[in-house]
């Protein structure tokens, strides 16, 4: 009888074995091979390449995909959020296993060059990018950039009698109490955005942005880990008002959440130069530099289309899909991406100390 | 005095030396606590009593809004622990105690939890009974809040009454009928037994149910994640603290927070109430129990779990459907893109990945369980119960905290002085890409249900036995082979069955574990769900449950046995 458990343990590792060995490889990123010999993962300069990407999942898969196609490098992706990329870079900044990191709002990548977790390469590619969206030692370089703004879903506007919101205050009518959701700055790029652009209409206050935002507590009814998140619950009919990046809330309108619009606070909105860098003591070091070229070529930024990501290409070369939200369009306000890297720590703390977790009024 | 228990140390040092099979066993299983449990736990505790830390213990302490944290944390242990042994009870009365169609459907219908992953229950629920919910919005045109505490109760208790269930009706089975039938015999009524007889048995099940529900509702990471709304709780905020801003401080500190009422809790469970137990297990029980047979009783019983049933199989049937569905709750169209995206796309890594893990990590907690349980139960050596206790951390400690712990060990290498003793395990530049600590994570969280089971069975089969095995001429390990093995190969299964369905849908003790080269996919369900592509979450949970089932079909079919677990099993396969 016991012979049977012998099967069956034989069974069983037999099993794993062909499940380790005989994995088809999948078409996207072939991690399966670098799960089957991962001990060859980590080795220096050996042909493969991990980026660490922010943006929404599907963009990350196309790219990534079409690299590997392209260049035959071996490339795998994590995706983390802003704030959850700097902290895993954080942890891993003795031996980083993140080779490049691809999207998220710029005040993360200042942070990042702060604590000396990005390394500076200019690209020759990035000689077509304006100054002002890349770090002129090449610490980051942007990739797209778009607008924050409102998210709502009209009908759940309309049952609460309430028209789609033009500006900040109109967030705290108490019609709207558990009607409005955001992700935690914390955690989220797109959050810190909100905030820092409130910090910056308060003519950099940040007590007075605090102020506003514990107002602002009270009519949230979740603060999610990824910033575009509230983007579907508004969608779904869940809530009112998603603040998130404009491009993701049309993103989601092209995806079936039909009840949706977008709009911007009259008294001038923020925005997000979406960046890349190289991590430091990347181990496939020149991968990442290729990964960095190719990403910032006119070419490579249509792609983001493709995958409904409308962001703004910051190649002048690359064709600007219609359904992006024109910046020019809009009061944006001047955003101070120094100054806000420099606040984040301190102001995602007290966030998360003082308002995220406490009681609605 | 001293020479004298010094001496009997002594002999028992040459005894446990001479038997070489105890001696080997116990420093496999020892040296396993030692790496696995023991040591992660003791770095976290190292880093929860630092002085940087003590100023978090003043901030957290003493800010109202933590004491409120706290206080949530407890609150829904609490009314999750109350409610769940409630739906475990009804489940299991109506299961041993009345005589009602659809059983089967009814108790399939109860174990489904233990094969799901978690956010399924969650996530289905925000599309049935949310704001725009199928159901409370489409339907009755409601706008139902569930965020929040009341909706976090109702998928807790619905994803956790299992564990009341299963051990209520097993105490519900054991109880002595005849005391049933003394009490009818003098004239008391059904209520009158039901109220001073069959109740007061089932206290110490009911209360320790209720701890165990308990323990398990403060730890749990993935429901306050997605449904917590403006009810926070620890396990959540230890989550924020580390994936935000890898403070390990403030990690650290509020895992031992979370700790201390579970652990408590655990122990009171463990070694007070589960003592209590009135049942005189005397083999099988006399006759059969005394069915409910007035009517109202009856088919009120009936409707009300037919109701709960029939609740878990509407919002399964929306994982299940939901999958196929462009976009669930909007736009009805049949779709496969979501499977595309799950199989062809990014989730096929964390499919092979976790599956792999997990395969790999079934027989090892499946050999340490049945190893423990056999110390325990058979061998007598100092320490003896340390081991038990020990073994039983993995469930009893949350698993946010054991993650921590894991983090903190295994990041980094094992040194003392200039001699390293373990490379680092955890981590994508770790040898093999990190996957290390996620299996040992795994066997970590599932070793305690086959220590259980096979405790339960080896209690259960005669020592004479094995002593006639060895008094014939066989040896220990000989003995232990072709007696004791076979005997508790049922246990065995059990705990192999376990492991797997554990390990396929755990997260809170390994989220923070995974890296590039060793995704995982509750991981990645939480990917999907947070950002809002719940087709995806569903295809994913589909996956998940139908590779579950896959691979417990497989092992009844290499071990094939009559088990608990297979009669449980045994109609959905």
């Amino acid at each position: 009888m016991y012979r049977r458990i012998w099967v069956l343990v034989l069974c069983v590792t037999i099993l794993s074995i062909l499940a380790a060995c005989t994995a088809p490889v999948p078409p996207t990123t072939a991690p399966t091979q670098a799960a089957a010999q991962p001990t060859a993962a980590p080795a220096a300069g050996s042909g493969k390449l991990t980026v660490l990407c922010t943006p929404q999942e599907d963009w990350c898969v196309a790219l990534t995909k079409a690299f590997q196609a392209e260049t035959g490098i071996e490339t795998n992706y994590v995706r983390l959020s802003s704030g959850e990329a700097v902290a895993r870079l954080r942890a891993g900044k003795d031996n980083p296993e993140f080779d490049v990191w691809f999207g998220g709002p710029m005040d993360g990548y200042e942070v990042a060059k702060a604590e000396g977790l990005v390394e500076p390469y200019v690209s020759p590619n990035a000689a077509v990018i304006k100054d002002s969206i890349k770090d002129k030692d090449g610490y980051w370089t942007g990739i797209y950039v778009g607008a924050f703004g409102f998210c709502s879903n009209k009908d759940v506007l309309a049952s609460l009698g309430l028209d789609v919101p033009n500006s900040w205050d109109d967030l705290l009518d108490p019609k709207l109490k558990g009607q409005i959701a955001m992700a935690h700055p914390a955690t989220s790029g797109t959050a810190f955005t909100a905030f820092w652009t409130v910090v910056t209409l308060n003519g950099g206050d940040i007590d007075k942005a605090f102020e506003y935002f514990k107002k602002l507590n009270n009519n949230i009814l979740q603060y999610t880990k990824t910033g575009s998140a509230p983007g579907p619950m508004a969608g779904r009919g869940e809530i009112a008002i998603a603040l998130i990046f404009s491009h993701d809330c049309v993103k989601f309108q092209k995806e079936g959440m039909t009840s949706l619009v977008t709009s911007f606070p009259a008294e001038g909105t923020g925005y997000e130069v979406g960046g890349v860098g190289i991590v430091k003591g990347a181990k496939n070091i020149d991968a990442a530099k290729k990964w960095v070229d190719w990403v910032l070529t006119a070419k490579v930024q249509e792609i983001a289309a493709t995958v409904k990501s409308f962001q703004l290409p910051t190649n002048p070369d690359a064709a600007v899909p219609p359904e992006a939200v024109k910046l020019d369009t809009l009061k944006l306000v001047n955003y101070d991406f120094v100054a806000s890297a420099a606040a984040k720590k301190g102001i995602t703390e007290r966030f998360d100390a003082e308002i995220a977790p406490a009681p609605k009024e | 005095m001293a020479t004298i228990s010094l001496k009997r140390r002594l002999g028992e040092f040459r005894r446990i030396g001479s038997d070489w099979t105890l001696l080997v066993g116990l420093l496999v299983v020892v040296l396993f606590l030692g790496v696995a449990i023991i040591y992660p736990l003791s770095k976290m505790l190292g880093v929860s009593f630092t002085a940087e830390s003590f100023a978090y213990y003043v901030r957290y302490f003493s800010s109202p809004v933590y004491q409120g944290i706290m206080w949530n944390t407890i609150q829904l242990g609490l009314v999750v622990g109350l409610f769940g042994t409630a739906l475990g009870f009804l489940f299991a009365y109506v299961q041993v105690r009345v005589d009602v169609p659809f059983k089967k459907f009814m108790n399939l219908m109860a174990l489904m939890p233990i094969i799901s992953p978690p956010f399924a229950v969650a996530t289905a629920a925000i599309v049935l009974f949310g704001r725009g919910g199928l159901i409370t919005y489409r339907l009755f045109g409601i706008r139902y809040n569930l965020y929040g505490f009341t909706g976090l109760t109702i998928v807790l208790t619905l994803s956790l009454f299992t564990v009341a269930y299963m051990n209520l009706q097993g105490m519900l089975r054991a109880l002595d009928p005849s005391l049933d039938e003394a009490a009818t015999n003098l004239g008391a009524s059904k209520w009158h037994v039901f109220r001073t007889i069959t109740l007061p048995m089932l206290i110490p099940g009911i209360a320790s149910s209720f701890l165990l529900l308990f323990v398990e509702a403060i730890a749990d990471l993935a429901n306050p994640l997605v449904l917590g709304g403006d009810f926070t709780v620890l396990a959540s905020r230890v989550y924020i603290a580390i994936s935000g801003e890898y403070d390990i401080f403030a990690g650290s500190v509020l895992s031992v927070i979370l700790l201390v009422p579970s652990l408590t809790v655990f122990i009171v469970q463990r070694y007070w109430v589960s003592r209590k137990s009135v049942i005189s297990v005397t083999g099988k029980p006399a006759g059969k129990p005394t069915m409910i047979t007035n009517p109202i009783v009856r088919w009120g019983l009936f409707a009300l779990t037919m109701f709960f049933s029939l609740l878990i199989l509407l919002i399964y049937g929306t994982v299940f459907v939901g999958a196929f569905t462009e976009l669930f709750g909007i736009n009805y169209t049949p779709t496969l893109r979501h499977f595309e995206f799950v199989v062809l796309g990014l989730g096929s890594q964390a499919m092979m990945d976790t599956t792999k893990m997990s395969l790999i990590a079934t027989p090892i907690a499946g050999v340490l369980g049945m190893l423990i349980a056999w110390l325990v139960v058979r061998k007598h050596f100092t320490g003896r119960s340390l081991i038990d206790f020990i073994s039983m951390l993995g469930i009893a400690l949350p698993g946010t905290v054991l993650g921590i712990g894991y983090l903190l060990a295994f990041n980094k290498p094992a040194d003392i002085g200039s001699i390293t003793l373990l490379p680092p395990l955890a981590g994508g530049t770790a040898i093999a890409g990190g996957t290390i600590a996620l299996i040992l994570a795994y066997v970590v969280r599932s070793v305690p249900a086959g220590v259980r089971a096979g405790v339960a069975s080896l209690q259960q089969i005669d020592p004479s036995i094995e002593e006639a095995s060895i008094s014939l001429g066989a040896d220990n390990a000989t003995t232990f082979r072709k007696v004791t093995l076979p005997l508790i190969r049922p246990a065995f299964l059990t705990g192999l069955v376990y492991s797997f369905a554990r390990s396929m849908t755990s997260l809170s003790a390994v989220i923070f574990l995974s890296t590039p080269y060793a995704k995982i996919m509750t991981a990645q369900i939480l990917n999907e769900v947070d950002a809002g592509r719940f087709g995806n979450a569903f295809a994913y949970c589909d996956i998940l449950i139908i590779m579950v089932l896959i691979v417990i079909g497989i092992l009844y079919f290499v071990v094939g046995t009559t088990t608990g677990v297979e009669r449980d099993f045994g109609v959905s396969l």
